[in-house]
């Protein structure tokens, strides 16, 4: 199940209107006769969203227990570690 | 593509030959494109020779030019330096065009001095002004070295912008910076060091760990320019794609700037597969710690995820608990998050029992969002909760619930209160508490009515009262006290119900049926005035005077009046009765089924013998019409005597061809109902052979009427029926036919196709004797699926007499053998009769069983008739009112 905020990009703690206006956003973004597919996704979202039961449904499962341990560091930028100027002025230098 | 005129637009062309010249400059030009700068000198210089003309100058110096870039991109820039001044020296008009190559050549040698000292002078032009400062913007590396120039005043701008942009260079690679130290003022972004200003941002960004805002300064720094040349090995920091391999410096910045997790996914990808393939727990466990402590050296912020991931996993996989945690090296933080994905997880395995488990880490995902505030402690997201646990607790087999609930009713230290979450009905309810709304509601009465009816109608009264403009309650509740011939309490809820919604469909069809039921329960407790003045309300009504409605009324008037002895309304009601359906027997049959319905002692029928052949062959019509109006009025089981239907059977292949599809339906349903299997078949004949929309309801009809041993031609018929019905959009035979295929075969689902329908259509027209004896019927062996279900649910289904040995329980359709003699059905009930019961009690229950058996009611409708007679079987609630009324 695809998280509803995570498709209409709206935080976990987005009230009605930012909903609405994310919503709108995005049906810019897909318009239905151009991209149906995405438009229905972004639509059902909003579906979810608007109704408080199902927004309570979508929350309880927005995760998915089942899926690979390795998918915690899918998009994940590797550590980040400063190494001071020098290996950067290395690299302005060598061309 | 190189233009054949050179500057100043004058071709290059001797007197001699005019094409030569132009010819010469375009291969020169082509030249200088290849690289080839040495040769194209030379060539432009023999030109120039030759022809001596302001365009062949004109080419020599871009050839000089081309030369003069070559040298340095060869970093030869003395020899570079040296061409410039011979050039200068030679050709004065090249002065604007060598000052660009002059800056660069300085700029490459290191020459900072030289190259910038020309920004001191006021009076420098702007064209040279432009190609000093893109040779610094592109070339020089060392911003320090421009900080420390001596050539240019100490205030000098580029100075002052060179000194901050290399402090704040060093302070974004060495440590977190704030967004002050990176403001940088003293940088404007037309300075030739503006991408620097960029180049420091996108660093800074990088570190914070703001991917996307670090692309958008990369993206803004000038491609040309020196930072620019930085933005391969960030990208590459950044995760992204990249058109070419990595050069070593920048190999040496990307490994000394980030660190891989490539050993803790290698690790985690071990861990998934051990749990995919329900390893050995000591490995299990064993990569449990190698991925945590991987987890700990790389990713340390992630610890705590990973651990709470890992334990749902296990938790998912059954592997002990202790020596899990002790892997993880203590549990997951128990807060709301790591409740809701355990319980996620959990209701997500195919075992029954962590549904039950499920429920309960729920409850404690509730209580701990709302500590954490994620919602109120009554709000309508727990609402929603509880609904979702009742759900799962409605998955859980019946017999397994009912012992986790007991186990719960055990356990003396904790309330019964404390496991709430084990019972669906305290869901329910808290949930209805909460928020009142119809669909949590429904949701409690769809359970409530698959518990009992008793419960239902508890749910629906509860529904009601907190919600008294809810139609779908007293519905519900109206068809729930029809169903016990509660009829005043029908009538009182369907009163309420129309003033909510007069127009409803259900509502508006309840009045009148309720009224005959209401009028004949009045009948059978010998209460002729109740039912007559339930008459008289039915009479006022004006759907009462459609169709054969006001036939019905007539003869509900005769045996009204039969019962007060007035006769002469009877009389009047018995002439209208045939006036209204235009047949003296009709009425006498009409009289005789109500009379039956109300429990009434039997009106006389006239007999048969003295039926005209007319008015004989006029039987089959005639049942028909009297079953569609007794449908109507809302009585199921209308009374025929039985001589009369033996001559509509007798009578049919005679009659057959005068009734339409209708009336063919209702006396094959009517034959089916009666148990007459071999009537309802040879209706299903005449009604298949007239083709049309109703062959899939004649299919049907067919396959219902069909001798248990044909069980293939059964389902063949309810498949092909299914199919047809589909191709009409038919819901209603669509749904009945698949319900007679659904559990008869292994193979799910069982379909045809729309041609080997027509075919079975044509096959079964074609069988128009009932299978007798050894008859197999027509051959659908290609049609049929490998074989039969031969659990006992399924023959059950197919209406096979299922083994003794299949289960012990009391079963309605053991009773279904037509050949089921009274010694063999009293044996069967000895067998099962209840350990304890009074012989004669035993007995008068056999012989209430056989009579209700031979006169082809169903176990439920003996039972109910038992339940009537209060003294076995029935409800708590019937008990209850007796011991009242006494």
């Amino acid at each position: 199940m695809t998280d509803p905020r995570e498709v209409l990009g709206v935080s976990p703690n987005a009230g009605e209107e930012e909903i609405r206006a994310a919503y709108l956003r995005k049906v810019k973004e897909y318009p239905p006769d151009q991209a149906p597919e995405e438009f229905e996704k972004v639509r059902n979202a909003f579906e979810t969203l608007r109704d408080p039961r199902k927004r309570t449904l979508a929350m309880l499962h927005a995760s998915d227990p089942g899926a690979p341990l390795t998918s915690m560091l899918d998009g994940r930028a590797p550590r980040r570690l400063f190494a001071g100027p020098q290996p950067w002025r290395e690299v302005l230098k060598a061309k | 593509m190189q233009p054949k005129l050179t500057t100043g637009g004058q071709a290059l062309c001797t007197p001699d030959n005019p094409t030569t010249g132009a010819a010469e400059e375009t291969s020169i030009r082509q030249l200088l494109a290849h690289g080839k700068s040495k040769t194209a000198l030379d060539r432009a210089k023999d030109l120039h020779k030759a022809l001596g003309s302001a365009a062949s100058e004109a080419l020599l110096i871009d050839a000089y030019a081309g030369r003069i870039q070559a040298l340095l991109d060869q970093n030869l820039a003395l020899e570079a330096k040296s061409l410039i001044e011979l050039v200068r020296g030679r050709y004065p008009s090249a002065k604007a065009r060598l000052d660009g190559l002059s800056a660069t050549s300085a700029a490459r040698a290191g020459a900072l001095d030289e190259l910038l000292a020309p920004l001191a002078d006021p009076g420098l032009g702007p064209e040279s002004r432009a190609a000093i400062e893109q040779a610094v913007q592109n070339t020089v590396a060392d911003l320090a070295a421009i900080a420390a120039c001596r050539a240019l005043p100490a205030d000098h701008s580029l100075r002052l912008a060179a000194g901050a942009l290399d402090r704040a260079f060093a302070a974004a690679a060495s440590g977190p910076v704030t967004d002050d130290e990176i403001a940088l003022p003293e940088v404007s972004h037309r300075s030739p060091l503006g991408s620097w200003k960029l180049l420091v941002r996108a660093i800074a960004l990088f570190y914070r760990g703001e991917a996307d805002s670090c692309q958008e300064c990369l993206r803004a720094i000038k491609p040309e320019s020196v930072p620019a040349r930085l933005i391969p090995a960030m990208h590459s920091m950044l995760g992204l794609k990249l058109s070419a391999p990595l050069t070593p410096a920048e190999a040496a910045l990307v490994s000394r700037t980030t660190e891989s997790s490539a050993s803790l996914r290698s690790e985690l990808e071990k861990l998934d597969h051990a749990f995919a393939d329900d390893e050995d727990e000591g490995r299990i466990f064993k990569l449990v710690r190698l991925a945590m402590q991987e987890c700990r050296r790389l990713l340390p912020d992630q610890v705590e995820t990973l651990k709470r991931l890992i334990y749902v996993r296990g938790s998912m996989n059954a592997v002990e608990g202790e020596r899990l945690t002790a892997a993880l090296q203590g549990m997951p933080r128990q807060d709301a998050s790591f409740f809701r994905a355990l319980a996620h997880g959990m209701e997500t395995t195919s075992d029954t029992e962590d549904l039950a488990m499920a429920c309960e880490y729920w409850d404690e995902f509730r209580q701990r969002a709302v500590r954490e505030g994620w919602f109120g402690a009554k709000g309508m997201e727990v609402a929603t909760l509880y609904i979702h646990m009742a759900g799962l607790l409605r998955r859980i087999p019946e017999d397994e619930l009912r012992d986790l609930q007991r186990e719960s009713r055990s356990n003396r230290k904790l309330g019964l209160d404390d496991f709430f979450f084990l019972f669906p009905e305290k869901l329910y309810e808290r949930a209805c508490v909460l928020d009142p709304h119809p669909e949590i509601f429904s949701q409690w009465l769809s359970w409530a009515v698959q518990e009992s009816a008793h419960k239902g109608e508890d749910v629906a009264k509860a529904w009601h009262k907190i919600r008294p403009m809810d139609i779908e309650p007293l519905l519900y509740l109206l068809q729930a006290a029809e169903k016990r011939h509660a009829f005043p309490s029908a009538l009182t809820y369907l009163d309420k119900a129309e003033r909510i919604d007069a127009v409803h469909s259900v509502v508006r069809a309840s009045r009148l049926r309720l009224l005959t039921g209401s009028a004949l329960r009045h009948l059978e407790q010998k209460k002729p005035h109740l039912a007559a003045e339930k008459l008289k309300t039915m009479a006022a009504l004006p759907q009462s005077r459609q169709g054969d409605r006001p036939a019905f009324m007539a003869a509900l008037g005769y045996v009204i009046a039969v019962e007060q002895g007035d006769v002469r309304v009877m009389d009047d009601r018995r002439a209208e009765t045939c006036r209204l359906l235009d047949s003296d027997k009709a009425a006498g049959m009409l009289v005789c089924g109500i009379s039956a319905a109300a429990k009434r002692r039997p009106v006389e029928a006239p007999l048969v013998e003295n039926f005209s052949l007319a008015e004989r062959s006029a039987l089959p019509a005639q049942i028909a019409r009297l079953v569609a109006i007794a449908k109507d009025v809302g009585i199921k089981k209308f009374y025929f005597p039985v001589p009369y239907l033996e001559e509509a059977i007798r009578q049919f292949p005679r009659a057959s061809g005068s009734l339409d599809i209708g009336q063919l339906r209702t006396l094959a349903e009517t034959a089916l109902a009666m148990g007459n299997d071999k009537f309802a078949y040879a209706v299903s004949a005449e009604g298949l052979s007239r083709g049309g929309d109703a062959e899939a309801r004649f299919l049907v009809l067919r396959a219902r009427s069909m001798p248990e041993r044909q069980a293939d031609r059964h389902v063949i018929c309810a498949a092909a029926a299914a199919e047809l019905a589909r191709s009409h959009r038919d819901m209603e035979t669509i749904g009945e036919a698949v319900d007679l295929v659904r559990g008869v075969v292994d193979s799910d689902p069982f379909t045809l196709t729309l041609d080997q329908a027509r075919e079975v259509v044509r096959k079964e027209i074609a069988a128009s004797d009932y299978p007798g004896g050894n008859s197999r019927g027509p051959d659908y062996s290609a049609l049929l699926p490998g074989k039969l279900c031969n659990c006992p649910e399924c023959r059950r289904a197919r209406g096979e007499m299922p083994s003794p040995f299949d289960d012990d329980d009391f079963d309605e359709k053991d009773f279904d053998d037509e050949d089921f003699s009274d010694e063999k059905m009293e044996r069967m009930f000895n067998e099962r009769v209840p350990e304890g019961m009074p012989p004669e009690l035993a007995q008068m229950l056999f012989e209430v069983l056989k009579e209700g058996y031979r006169n082809g009611l169903s176990p439920d409708e003996i039972l109910e008739g038992l339940e009537d007679m209060g003294g076995f079987g029935g409800s708590s609630r019937g008990k209850g009112k007796k011991g009242k009324r006494t």
